[in-house]
């Protein structure tokens, strides 16, 4: 059971990420015009016959449809994703670099907020009903409600340019420029974008652990625990919040998607110099091969999160044998 | 329901109606052509003049009425096909079961993996289709998760007593469904409408900040983008930047707590344990 589990698990990834390679590999043929004879117009004014028929033939335009998408396939699987047309290397080396400054805010923010999420959702919760909970409540549905750009731009207003705290974008002082990237210098531009991804990502943590507390506080176990005498902390932390956390696996899950959404509009307000901004760039100058690299890049980080959540999952609650809760 | 959820309610359905009826009656409330110029570039909040211009001279305040039209089209248009779409499926997959069920499952466990936004970014750049076009989009994208939880419902709505009762008088499969198993559903598809408005406004108004919208349009993201960008926050003019997000934000919250609110209503679960 567990082994077939694992295969179909890994065969629906496979098949993800083959229908998001042939999605672009379908875009790339319903384009207009074809693509050397344009970007060569658009640079010299004239295409050359030879330099085109040189050009299709070394990219194997000149092959039937379907030997082209083979190949294509299969370069994408061999990571040979092409040449970003801004930057002019790999795209894979593109994305690569740009991922760490991705990971250096996105880190931190989804485990402060996964922390933060857990311990208000779960006292939220517990004391269903009373004014606390219901403040809690309506004040994260109310940032849940600001769209991540706007509270970033509002973050970056407040705290950047009328308090003067932070830093108003970028990832290092000029002062880099002589004494090279000082660590703390990073971390005081990293504050605000972190911040607001966290605003951005807790909510959903709190409003998904403050239901799942609802459900348990109504279970037997804790009636029993009750009935045993314990005090109510001893209840809450021993009993409800280790059974009410369960679910929070599948949220990262959930949230993967939602975080790569949000760090697009973060990481451009803040000029952070992360994935999130190189597509806003790649989209400006209209760089093909890299929003694609990027889509892929996406899908495969999306795949890794869900298969980490369902293998974690059986670790952490020994009664759920993989493949049969989340 | 207590008193303040009922004031909430109310509230949110006020301003979701008032967004409605500012986007039908456009043409008549505003005070100039969006596009026209008229006056003086970037001047501040007058008499002529409510929210002050731009940096093209157009009047602030009669843009971000026509833009409620573009916000508005989007969230419910998406919302209604992706709803439709879920629900649908739904209700078929779950009533079916069987091979039907495991191959929709399974193509929705393949789609659901596959990041939407960036997706819908791409297909944005290269075919710049129009608004209706980019709602469609949504709605079909986004329509996964509405099968799953519709689905969910279904599996026990299709094993009732009442179910199996009518199958047992000769009812088509067609008839149950359209009678007995969607009544139950709606509920569900109802909030699930409300739910995803929301969302596919956010991600509407979010294209156009990142400036893949229709420029003949006027929106409010690309109103947000243009100001942030020609520096309205260095030069202190709050009245070019903030009255776009604030119309998006107040929508927002609307549709948050009528959905919150109306789930908690279906929830009998949620509703007990809560007060």
């Amino acid at each position: 059971m567990k082994g077939v589990y694992i295969i179909k698990r890994l065969l629906t990834s496979l098949a993800a990420f083959c229908i998001s390679v042939t999605i672009m590999f379908i875009l790339l043929r319903l384009m207009p015009g074809d693509y050397i004879t344009m970007y060569l117009e658009t640079i010299y004014r004239y295409a050359p016959p030879d330099v085109v028929e040189a050009f299709n033939h070394v990219y194997s335009f000149d092959r039937p449809v379907l030997e082209q998408y083979l190949l294509y396939l299969m370069d994408a699987f061999q990571g040979n994703w092409g040449y970003s047309l801004i930057y002019k290397v790999p795209v894979l080396t593109v994305i690569g670099e740009k991922l760490v400054w991705t990971m250096v805010i996105l880190v931190p923010a989804t485990a402060l907020a996964i922390l933060a999420g857990i311990g208000i959702g779960a006292y939220s919760g517990w004391k269903r009903g009373s004014k606390v909970d219901i403040a809690l409540m309506n004040g994260m549905i109310f940032v849940r409600a600001i769209p991540s750009y706007w509270l970033a731009l509002m973050i970056l207003i407040i705290f950047g340019y009328y308090l003067n705290l932070f830093p108003l974008g970028g990832y290092v002082d000029t002062s880099a420029l002589t004494s090279g990237i000082d660590p703390l210098d990073v971390a005081k531009h990293a504050v605000l974008p972190i911040l607001t991804l966290f605003l951005f990502s807790v909510t959903g943590t709190y409003y998904l652990m403050r239901n799942s507390m609802l459900m348990t506080a109504g279970e037997d176990y804790i009636i029993t625990a009750r009935a045993k005498g314990l005090d109510e902390m001893t209840i809450l932390r021993k009993h409800a919040m280790k059974n009410a956390m369960l679910p929070m696996v599948t949220m990262v899950t959930l949230d993967c998607a939602g975080m790569i959404t949000g760090s697009i509009f973060v990481e451009t307000i803040f000029s952070w110099p992360g994935l999130g901004m190189l597509t806003y760039k790649a989209l400006l100058f209209r760089d093909l091969p890299l929003l694609q690299g990027i889509l892929l890049i996406d899908t495969l980080l999306i795949i890794v999160a869900n298969i980490t959540a369902d293998l974690i999952y059986p670790l952490i609650d020994p009664r759920v044998q993989v493949g049969d809760g989340v | 329901m207590t008193v303040s959820r009922k004031i909430i309610l109310a509230a949110s359905l006020g301003i979701i109606l008032t967004y409605c009826a500012v986007a039908i009656l456009a043409p008549m409330i505003a005070p100039y052509d969006p596009h026209a110029i008229t006056g003086a570039p970037l001047s501040p909040p007058d008499r002529e003049h409510p929210l002050g211009t731009n940096d093209l001279a157009q009047d602030i305040f009669s843009r971000l009425i026509w833009g409620t039209r573009a916000t508005l089209l989007i969230g419910f248009l998406g919302a209604a096909i992706a709803v439709v779409l879920g629900t649908g499926i739904g209700i078929v997959s779950g009533y079916y079961g069987g091979m039907i069920d495991e191959a929709i499952m399974r193509i929705i466990d393949v789609a659901m993996t596959i990041p939407i936004f960036p997706l819908l970014l791409i297909l944005t750049t290269f075919f710049r289709p129009g608004i209706y076009v980019i709602a469609v989009l949504m709605g079909l994208l986004g329509s996964f998760q509405g099968v799953r939880l519709i689905r969910s419902q279904v599996l026990s709505l299709a094993v009732a007593d009442f179910v199996t009762g009518t199958k047992a008088l000769g009812a088509r499969d067609s008839y149950i469904m359209g009678r007995h198993i969607l009544p139950n559903v709606l509920p569900l598809a109802g909030v699930k409408f409300v739910f995803s408005a929301q969302h596919f406004m956010l991600i509407g108004i979010g294209l156009g900040f990142l400036g893949i919208g229709d420029p003949s349009v006027v929106d409010w993201g690309q109103m947000i983008n243009r100001a942030s960008q020609n520096g309205a926050i260095i030069l202190g003019l709050w009245w070019w930047l903030i009255p776009p997000g604030l119309a998006v934000t107040l929508i927002s919250l609307a549709l948050a707590w009528l959905g919150y609110a109306c789930e908690d209503e279906i929830n009998p679960r949620l509703r007990l344990l809560r007060v």
